[in-house]
């Protein structure tokens, strides 16, 4: 009884000791609990500051992410959270996409319209932030599961928004049976981890000599396992079929939060748990397979892109082939491929955030449901034109955008890893990653294509916003600054992983 | 610091600015500043090249004149070094030419340009960057500003020939797009294996402590860094790695266990690393050139451009894939250069044959001329492949030649469709008796370009055959029989020519009946005079005064070649051998 109570109170200080390093998250979850009880009340004028309260606490953690100081040391939170700079940036993207998703969310004009759930709406996006800075935060795999499913679940109400829309139960139900299946298949892997290991603190060197010790069979299938759990929430192939319907099915604004929040908490999970696997001579399979998984993933992004009617679902292709450059980073072994990888991710944020404000205005807006519906906008249009020909050729990763800038300080260490190692799969991604630009190009420049060099003239007295506009600059600014400039960004990310270690 | 090279070339981009602020309608001031911009650069580059000293340029590969550089991008890659991205531009005399063609060609455009009405805002803004980006490639230094510019040229042009092109512009301009970023691409991969191999002494010797930062390096220090560098014994941590082209080429800058050091010994698929990024470059710049058989996009841009985008693309595009292999591909590759020169005068002999007999068969007269481009630049790849002086020399002289007289040609073509709408060879007959001067400017661009004594296109097919011809002598690279085939490419050009002259402008005035409702055949109008005389005159003039580049040019050649040549065969000889081992 005495000895309990010595535990007790010890965990009680560590928690007490620790709590200090999860200030962002008790700021989330003090405004969700905020926002569902306003929600209660009927009366229009709370309901209408329901989202400048999201902003305001999504905001207050942006800003104190940013600033830091919060956290005592790097100790992890009960072996469970490790609030280190990695996560503390990663924390940043998550609070910039909440806000970004809340921003877009009021410029969407049937949200606004919205008469039921609109509260809950945006309480949701607080939660999902929440999730994906545990996600960031986590070294152990029961605290990423639960992380995982946090985010999953608000996913899954997210993407059901406009409940009376067929094509939006269907993405629900698909997101959800495909995001069950595979969490209990990473479940099922966890335990073959503990099973071999003893431990679940994958951080952890016990974890890691654990593994060097088990039988290799094992560990391949267990990480495979894991994996799958992981790839489902970056949308990787073969676990991206769930992409293009939820993109087809959900409204634009959580379309835009799920290509990049879950994508970049996912990654830097990933980032995590591979770092266990660097070993060349021992983990020579789940290193192949992870580069097969790459390879497949860009492959099938960019070839099935090429066959898409919808932008949304091109979109949806395209992010998957995103998740296949970021997982030939991750394979880039004993480079410091982290910072170009929160490089990466930032500039993900930024032209993702663009490119689907403009399909939300040209859907909302001027009724583009198919590429063809974009014929002859960018000449009346001219603003609206320029900006997604410059989103796109971010995307597509060519100068003078910082999409290209991102690939080229992937590539770059993808080149020094092969020198390094001589691994000829490193060299296979690296060129098959370059030459499918090429193809990424063919398909993204169909929509500037229509743009412009289509006619229409059903159009008519097409206005754009003031403050759409100055959204889409605020999106692009940051894609020309971090090409001409990539090296302020640069400097603070190597700061804030110097920080910790 | 001079700022001349800058000025050349952000002179259209500040235009353009000035142009987005100016309202839609307002065609004529829209015109007025971008004709001004192209004046102003073109005022910059003769300015230039009469400031150009062609004897400064003895000490070899380090000619550069006029240079800029600036820190732009530069961050810590951990125990990887740094990573250093310069503002470097400088110009030397293979630079020159294409500096002086650019102004020239920039003015011509615009003035051609000036019966526009379609969207004139945008079509002016995409000219002007479109100016400053070909002028930018041939001005940089670094490798990642030549790529930033190189890509950036993609964009204006597929949008130029998009929107105001023939009827098939969608397609056309698709392919261009597709074919050129997949060069580029080819481009992209030998440039990252090369910023990660290569380091920059002065810069490195800063980071090690033996500098001051900003104080000059001296050549002791730099080869000192070197030695050190290749008995391994800078930390990681100091390399600072570059995309300085200079530094690319200089063998010692490499890091001794890179993949694309010359005793690295690496191979994939039974080739060295070295040879599969050379020939990577290659395939790159060759879609550029165009060389066959990468060459289709180029009749396909051609025809559904509007005139004055197939004078920019002929005159100063084409040349950035030869000036890219004269720049960055034989210097950094020497040894592969001298291995595959075979491979290279091949493709540009039968580039030469292929293309002219291709003329011969075209029916549409821009179709034919975009078909003597193809073989006409067939010649750059030759007299670069040769490495002789005389063969380089001639392969430059080429591409200010035929930016020149391609120029003109295309003018031409569009002078007649203009008035009707039409340009098959076989839809006129006689035009010589209902447009005396237009048919003798034709007769011009035709000779000069076929090689007319006289004209520069004979100074250029001169040099580049006389160094074909003393290639196997003087350098060994290729066999004679290979410059014997290309003789007769000259025939052929004379073939096509003279036929099309003969068909189109000979005998009786007749035009095609259908075409006459709309055809208005008049003669030359002051505008058309304005472009087709000072082009005229060029050609003449550096026909008879070859004196006049050649001496800007031929002492940066004299060190090019010897410097290619003498490490490419000590290169050859060292990967060989150290595959053997």
């Amino acid at each position: 009884m005495n000895e309990q109570a010595v535990y007790l109170s010890d965990k009680l200080d560590a928690i007490i000791a620790g709590a200090g390093s999860l200030l962002p998250e008790l700021v989330l979850a003090g405004f969700f609990l905020l926002l569902v009880t306003l929600d209660l009340f009927k009366a229009q004028r709370i309901k209408r500051l329901l989202p400048w309260l999201a902003l305001t606490g999504l905001f207050w953690v942006l800003v104190l992410q940013v600033l830091g100081g919060y956290t005592s040391g790097d100790e992890p939170f009960l072996d469970l959270l490790l609030s280190d700079g990695m996560a503390r940036f990663g924390g940043i993207l998550f609070s910039a996409a909440g806000i970004f998703t809340v921003l877009m969310s009021l410029q969407h004009p049937r949200l606004e319209k919205l008469q039921e759930g609109r509260g809950e709406f945006y309480a949701l996006i607080l939660i999902l932030v929440l999730g994906l800075n545990l996600m960031a935060k986590s070294v152990n795999l029961l605290m990423v599961f639960l992380a995982i499913e946090l985010v999953s679940i608000a996913s899954y109400i997210l993407t059901l928004t406009f409940k009376q829309e067929k094509r939006a139960v269907e993405a629900g139900l698909k997101y959800v049976l495909y995001g069950t299946f595979s969490a209990g298949v990473m479940l099922y892997g966890m335990s073959f981890f503990y099973g071999l290991t003893g431990t679940l603190n994958y951080a952890s060197e016990d974890f890691a000599l654990g593994l060097l010790q088990a039988d290799t069979l094992l560990v391949t299938v267990a990480a495979v396992l894991v994996l799958a759990g992981f790839f489902f929430k970056i949308s990787a192939a073969p676990f991206h079929f769930w992409a293009p319907d939820v993109y087809q099915g959900a409204p634009m604004p959580v379309v835009a939060l799920f290509s990049t929040g879950p994508k970049m908490a996912g990654i830097l999970v990933i980032l995590r748990f591979v770092n266990n696997f660097t070993d060349a001579d021992a983990f020579a399979d789940v290193q192949l397979l992870l580069g097969i998984a790459a390879l497949v993933t860009l492959a099938i992004g960019n070839f099935t892109a090429l066959w898409q009617r919808t932008p949304r679902r091109l979109l949806a292709y395209s992010s998957v082939s995103h998740a296949g450059f970021l997982l030939t980073a991750l394979l880039a072994f004993g480079t410091g491929y982290t910072s170009s990888v929160l490089f990466y991710l930032t500039v993900l944020l930024f032209m993702n955030f663009g490119i689907f404000l403009l399909l939300q205005v040209a859907e909302e807006k001027y009724g583009v449901q198919t590429l063809e519906d974009f014929s002859g906008l960018g000449r009346l249009l001219p603003y609206f034109g320029v900006m997604s020909v410059l989103y796109l050729l971010s995307l597509t990763g060519l100068p003078p955008l910082a999409g290209f800038m991102g690939k080229l300080l992937i590539f770059s260490n993808v080149w020094e890893a092969y020198t390094s190692s001589g691994n000829p799969m490193l060299l296979v991604l690296l060129i098959i990653g370059i030459l499918l630009t090429g193809v990424a190009l063919f398909y993204y420049i169909k929509i500037p294509y229509y743009l412009f060099f289509k006619r229409n003239q059903s159009h008519e007295n097409l206005v754009i916003s003031p403050s759409d506009k100055l959204m889409l600059a605020l999106f692009a600014l940051p894609l020309l600054v971090f090409f001409f400039k990539p090296d302020l960004l640069l400097h603070w990310i190597e700061h804030l992983l110097a920080q910790t270690l | 610091m001079d700022f001349i090279l800058t000025s050349l070339i952000f002179t259209p981009l500040l235009a353009a600015l000035v142009i987005l602020l100016l309202p839609v309608r307002l065609h004529k001031p829209i015109k007025a500043v971008t004709l001004l911009a192209a004046l102003v650069q073109m005022g910059l580059a003769i300015l230039l090249y009469f400031r150009f000293d062609g004897g400064a340029a003895a000490n070899g590969q380090m000619g550069y004149q006029f240079v800029q550089k600036l820190n732009w991008i530069g961050f810590s890659l951990g125990n990887l070094g740094r990573f250093q991205i310069d503002y470097f531009v400088g110009v030397d005399g293979v630079s020159i030419s294409l500096v002086l063609l650019t102004g020239l060609v920039g003015v011509i455009g615009v003035i051609s340009s000036w019966n526009i009405t379609k969207n004139v805002k945008g079509y002016f803004l995409l000219y002007l960057l479109l100016l400053t980006s070909v002028m930018g490639c041939f001005l940089a230094l670094d490798f990642f500003l030549f790529y930033l510019f190189f890509e950036f040229m993609l964009l204006p042009m597929y949008f130029l020939i998009g929107i105001w092109g023939g009827p098939k512009r969608e397609y056309a301009a698709i392919k261009f797009f597709i074919y050129t970023l997949v060069g580029s691409l080819f481009i992209l991969i030998v440039m990252i294996g090369l910023y990660t191999s290569v380091i920059d002494p002065a810069a490195t010797a800063v980071q090690m402590g033996l500098l001051e930062r900003g104080q000059a390096a001296s050549a002791e220090v730099l080869s000192q860094v070197q030695q050190m560098l290749q008995r391994n014994q800078i930390s990681n941590y100091n390399l600072v790695h570059t995309f300085s082209i200079p530094a690319m080429m200089e063998p010692a800058n490499f890091i001794p266990n890179s993949l694309l050091h010359v005793l690295s010994g690496s191979i994939l698929w039974d080739l060295p690393l070295r040879f599969i990024a050379f020939l990577l470059l290659f395939a790159g710049f060759a879609i550029k050139v165009p060389s066959v058989p990468v060459h289709t996009w180029l009749p396909d841009a051609h025809v559904e451009a509007p005139t004055p985008i197939s004078v920019l693309l002929a005159a100063l595009l084409l040349k950035v894939g030869g000036y890219g292999l004269i720049r960055i591909v034989y210097p950094i590759f020497p040894d592969a250069g001298t291995y595959f020169s075979i491979l290279v005068g091949g493709l540009g002999v039968l580039s030469i044959i292929y293309g002219a007999m291709n003329a011969l068969a075209m029916k549409d007269l821009k179709k034919l001329i975009a078909y003597s481009s193809v073989s006409h630049m067939g010649f750059v790849l030759l007299g670069l492949a040769t490495l002789t002086n005389e063969g380089v020399n001639g392969a430059i002289y080429m591409m200010f030649s035929h930016g020149i007289i391609s120029a003109m040609l295309f003018l031409v073509v569009g002078v007649i469709y203009d008035r009707a709408h039409d340009r098959m060879i076989h839809n006129f007959r006689g035009l010589a008796n209902a447009m005396p001067a237009y048919t003798a400017f034709v007769v011009v661009a035709f000779f000069a370009s076929l090689g007319m004594p006289g004209f520069s296109g004979f100074i250029s097919e001169l040099l580049v055959l006389v160094g074909g011809f003393g290639a196997p002598e003087a350098t060994g690279l290729l066999p004679r029989w290979l410059t014997v085939v290309a003789v007769f490419g000259l025939l052929l050009s004379a073939a096509y020519y003279l036929w099309a002259l003969q068909r189109m402008f000979f005998g009786k005035f007749w035009i095609f009946p259908e075409l006459r409702q709309n055809a208005l055949i008049t003669d030359l109008n002051t505008r058309e005079y304005l472009m087709l005389v000072p082009l005229a005159v060029l050609a003449l003039v550096f026909g008879i005064f070859p004196h006049l580049l050649l001496d800007k040019i031929g002492l940066t050649v004299n060190g090019y070649t010897e410097m290619v040549l003498l490490r490419g065969q000590e290169q050859l000889g060292l990967i060989l051998s150290t595959l053997q081992k």
